[in-house]
């Protein structure tokens, strides 16, 4: 066990990096494998500093492929296990996502996102939405939290690892540099003063007992002979993907109701649309956002239901059209025109949504 | 609702993150909303550096904003990033002593200060930035001398502790920094 240190509500003023230490902490996480990238280093540059009290664990493996690995290796071992990383780092640690999918591994990773392709700047982006989504060789049965700030980061991390350790998909955090290197106030607190429990850190190998009488064998499998043997496996898995989906989605709504143009964005974005609407409504302009905070799977009911409300649509992203292509694909059969506005890796103001908005408006 | 926006821009090792960190904790500790986001390229050393602070009464929205109210540039290529922050209602401070030229921009007001000569030949280069917090201060008004000198304890208090004579120097590149604007104004 490790020493928890929020042990009461306790307001501070942190990066969020800084929050996602804290976070794991909170969610009871033993050990961190992880390889520096900006923009998360200060994740495990957090997590380190607060050993010496929390007594947890630490590896820097070699590069972002170990630490994936590593990672499967430490909760294969019993530990509840994580680690963060970004851009070309998300890139390369896919073959080991990959394989937390294929054997249903309690995988907890938080991504900070940073513009792309390749190195590019390491700063900020949202151009991690579909890789983080669908990465690697498989299917993506993942399930992925995008936060808009730092309280999200502090709540959504710690749920990642309930999610994980529940129903045993790879989990994440999806957020971005400007998340991780900003620094605004947030509240910590201990999840049990919340009602919440944390699920608990079980062996997948070497657990108590004896097999065939007391438990049965780990069989953990990331090879397949025969390709119906695989597909069966995958089949199973999909049904209970399908099965969680809509008790896992989760979205949120603002001033939606009567929008006419509803603004659909995701992550930090989303935050900026929330200054955008507030300043068209005083213009008299009828905005409204809905935003997935589950990118992956998306809440489609409520979903379909508020574009269906809604005159137009507008996609906004730091990407181009990175979660309008997962969103679009769920709402085949409506036909509420949508317009765009994507900017590859930069951020999107408030006045951006306002301008376009705007631009809609005398459209109609 | 009010919201103060501030872009802090300079070349890389000027301390304008520093300063920054400074301000936004000196805005947190006397109640107010802040959002800092620091925003560098991949050098270790040099490049443009530039702090987006907002200092605000309620919850902040957007993290990155189109136009500032107070835009510094502390460099020529600050200035070259930095112009497209500014608009009507903006305030741009620039040091004339670090740029070979003069912003060319429609603001509210363009206003310069030799913080880097005054650094250098009445204290030392050490705290140019603390002048430039000091011109940022008194520039914004949205924060009292007390928070930012105890967000400054908070930061170095450590160092001013060892050496108390560094906290003299500090504070006196603050109120010279404040004054610069306050001369400016007058004339």
């Amino acid at each position: 066990m490790v020493n928890k240190l929020i042990k009461e509500d306790t307001k501070m003023f942190l990066t969020g990096n800084e929050v996602l230490a804290y976070a794991a902490n909170s969610a009871e996480a033993e050990f961190m494998y992880g390889y520096p990238i900006t923009p998360q280093n200060e994740i495990m540059h957090t997590w380190c500093k607060l050993l010496p009290k929390t007594g947890a664990g630490f590896l820097q493996t070699e590069d972002e492929i170990s630490a994936g690995f590593s990672t499967i290796g430490g909760i294969l071992a019993g530990k509840r296990a994580f680690t963060a990383t970004a851009g070309p780092g998300n890139v390369i640690m896919q073959d080991a996502q990959s394989m937390a999918e294929m054997m249903r591994i309690p995988f907890v990773c938080a991504v900070m996102q940073r513009g792309g392709p390749s190195t590019a700047t390491v700063i900020y982006a949202q151009q991690e939405t579909r890789l983080t989504c669908f990465g690697g060789n498989g299917e993506g049965f993942r399930i992925v939290y995008s936060t808009a700030g730092h309280q999200d980061l502090y709540d959504y991390m710690i749920k990642a690892f309930n999610t994980a350790w529940k129903y045993r998909f790879p989990t994440y955090v999806l957020a971005d540099g400007y998340q991780g290197k900003m620094r605004e106030p947030v509240l910590l607190y201990d999840p049990a003063s919340r009602g919440i429990k944390m699920v608990p850190t079980t062996k997948a190998l070497l657990g108590e007992g004896e097999i065939g009488k007391d438990r049965k064998s780990a069989h953990l499998r990331n090879t397949y002979n025969m390709e119906e043997e695989l597909m069966e496996v995958l089949e199973g898995y999909k049904a209970d993907y399908e099965k969680i989906s809509e008790e896992i989605a989760e979205w949120e709504e603002y001033k939606a109701d009567d929008a006419e143009i509803l603004i659909i964005a995701h992550g930090i974005v989303a935050r900026s649309a929330r200054t955008a609407i507030d300043e068209l409504r005083e213009q008299g302009i009828k905005a409204g956002l809905f935003r997935p905070i589950t990118i992956r799977p998306l809440a489609v009911k409520p979903l379909r239901a508020a574009v269906s409300r809604a005159k137009q649509i507008l996609f906004t992203e730091s990407a181009n059209g990175q979660l309008a292509q997962m969103v679009l694909e769920k709402l085949y059969g409506l036909t509420t025109p949508y317009s765009t506005l994507f900017k590859m890796g930069v951020g999107v103001t408030g006045d951006d949504i306002v301008n376009k908005v705007k631009s809609m408006a005398v459209a109609v | 609702m009010s919201r103060t926006k501030i872009v802090l821009a300079g070349e890389g090792g000027q301390g304008v993150q520093s300063i920054a960190k400074i301000l936004v904790e000196a805005g947190y500790e006397a109640g107010k909303q802040v959002l800092y986001i620091p925003n560098f390229g991949v050098e270790q050393r040099g490049g443009v550096s530039i702090a987006f602070c907002q200092i605000a009464d309620e919850k902040i929205g957007e993290p990155r904003f189109a136009k500032g109210n107070i835009i510094i540039m502390l460099s020529d290529r600050a200035i070259d990033r930095c112009t497209t922050y500014v608009d009507e209602n903006s305030t741009v401070v620039y040091d004339t002593s670090v740029c070979t030229k003069k912003p060319e921009v429609k603001c509210k007001e363009i206003i310069g200060v030799d913080a880097n000569r005054i650094a250098n030949e009445q204290l030392s280069a050490r705290v140019f930035n603390i002048i430039i917090l000091g011109v940022l201060l008194e520039a914004t008004k949205v924060l009292e001398l007390s928070d930012i000198k105890n967000a400054m304890e908070k930061a170095l208090g450590k160092k001013f502790d060892a050496k108390p004579e560094l906290r003299e120097l500090n504070y006196k590149a603050l109120e010279m920094g404040m004054g610069l604007i306050n001369a400016k104004v007058e004339a």
